[in-house]
């Protein structure tokens, strides 16, 4: 026989999943720390080349004076500021990935709470099979 | 008022109804005008100028997420550009490959600002952008509209410029990459646009989140006033010529869109404004309700009688 109350909360749990359900399950298989350096890799990473295809295209531009004043020291004094910047740009990029990437796994561990409520919900529902929701002594519902 | 919030209850109903056909109609609309207008103001490359290609790619991006649709616009506007420089082609995709990757690498999910954002420009209403998008998103939004403008004037740079950098002059082609970059960075008008946008669009994602009467309404016209201001000053000392018929007109136009906006996702009563104040054993919290202005569309089903004039049988 069908129960309502079942079918309200399955619906309920699906609607869910298909909502919230790509921005919780695959986060909450990580510990935090996991999760977050993994995606600190991928950061450095992406920043690395990026950085990379900007050099290139920097380098493109000043090639001609380059050609015409090569001179060790000032291609080193270059070196040097180019090490910099990329440090300082990395070191910022990786700062706002780990505040980004905690914020969702924040997100996540309480959405995985809420499924799990739901899930509890519709547990019960198993236990007593064919029990309705009443209300019982001290006021919690069965 | 109350046909318009009429009208708004059926929009809504009729798009709950049918919503899963109309998102791949306007996936479809909104893809074809990319392609249409990329075609017709950068057809460099004239294999992909056939009318039936726009139709066919808008045909297919209308099952495709906007993540999907923006990266087949670039890779559009790339071929495009490949057909009449390569250095133009190289320092947009470089550009496109770093917002790609340092950007969308957070998957935000506005990757279509970066397409509709020069789609508005060719339109001639691009001072709504940073309206609607401060009205619908967040301040992260900054960074797609500033590179959808960057994108717009690259492309406008190399469609006035077309007959210098053809691929098929013999000039230097480390000339012609110098020339273009110091063109693109000394852009006044496209760093004027940006800096409009950028102010506008914080504006009015400040101005809406306040606490006060009518916040919607003061954000449209503060990020207006913002946007104006920043191109007058653009324009007296930098020397950048705009258009003042195209601004007002563009401006005019963006504020009704803004409002239409506004009407749809933001409409309430504030003269009915609640005030309440509580306390529980942590805080004590002041309240302010505005009630939504809705309104039941009439369920109007008209009955017609007709006096039927039964006819027995003759026997």
């Amino acid at each position: 026989m069908l129960s309502e109350e079942k079918i309200k909360i399955m619906t309920n749990l699906a609607m869910f999943e298909k909502h919230e359900g790509k921005r919780i399950f695959p986060i909450n298989r990580y510990f935090k720390s996991d999760y977050v350096s993994s995606k600190l890799f991928r950061s450095f990473f992406s920043y690395t080349f990026s950085f990379l295809s900007c050099l290139l295209l920097w380098g493109l531009y000043y090639m001609e004076r380059w050609l015409n004043t090569m001179d060790l020291k000032s291609l080193t004094g270059t070196g040097i500021r180019i090490g910099i910047i990329y440090a300082v740009g990395l070191a910022v990029y990786l700062g706002i990935s780990i505040y980004i990437y905690m914020k969702r796994y924040e997100y996540a561990s309480r959405g995985m709470k809420v499924y799990l409520a739901k899930l509890k919900r519709l547990d019960k529902r198993y236990d007593g099979n064919t029990r309705s929701i009443k209300r019982i002594k001290g006021g919690r519902t069965s | 008022m109350m046909g318009l919030l009429v009208l708004r209850e059926r929009l809504k109903e009729f798009y709950a109804r049918y919503g899963i056909y109309i998102t791949p109609v306007i996936k479809f609309i909104f893809s074809f005008l990319a392609f249409s207008l990329m075609n017709k103001n950068i057809g460099f490359m004239t294999k992909l100028t056939e009318p039936f290609i726009p139709l066919v790619l808008a045909l297919v991006c209308s099952f495709l997420p906007y993540g999907a649709i923006s990266f087949v616009a670039a890779s559009f506007m790339l071929a495009h550009l490949s057909g009449i420089s390569l250095e133009v082609t190289l320092v947009m995709a470089v550009f496109i490959l770093v917002v790609g990757l340092l950007y969308y690498g957070f998957q935000p999910g506005d990757s279509y600002l970066l397409v509709l954002t020069p789609v508005f420009f060719l339109l001639k209403i691009p001072y709504a952008i940073p309206l609607i998008v401060g009205l619908s998103g967040g301040i992260v939004s900054v960074i797609p509209v500033g590179c959808g403008v960057f994108i717009y004037f690259t492309l406008l740079y190399v469609k006035q410029n077309a007959g210098v950098l053809t691929n098929d002059l013999s000039a230097d082609e480390m000339q012609k990459f110098m020339q273009l970059m110091k063109s693109l960075l000394a852009n006044k008008l496209m760093l004027i646009m940006v800096l409009a946008f950028v102010l506008a669009l914080l504006i009015v994602v400040i101005i809406k989140g306040l606490s006060m009467d009518y916040s919607w309404v003061v954000a449209i016209i503060a990020g207006t006033i913002a946007q104006l201001s920043v191109i007058f000053i653009g324009d007296i000392t930098a020397d950048v010529s705009v258009s003042v018929l195209g601004l007002f007109g563009g401006v005019l136009v963006s504020l009704i869109l803004a409002g239409i906006y506004t009407f749809f996702v933001f409409t309430v009563d504030y003269t009915r404004t609640e005030y309440v104040q509580f306390e529980d054993d942590d805080y004590y919290y002041y309240v302010k309700a505005v009630p939504k202005l809705t309104v039941s569309t009439p369920d109007v089903k008209v009955q017609k009688i007709n006096a039927r004039k039964l006819q027995r049988p003759q026997r």
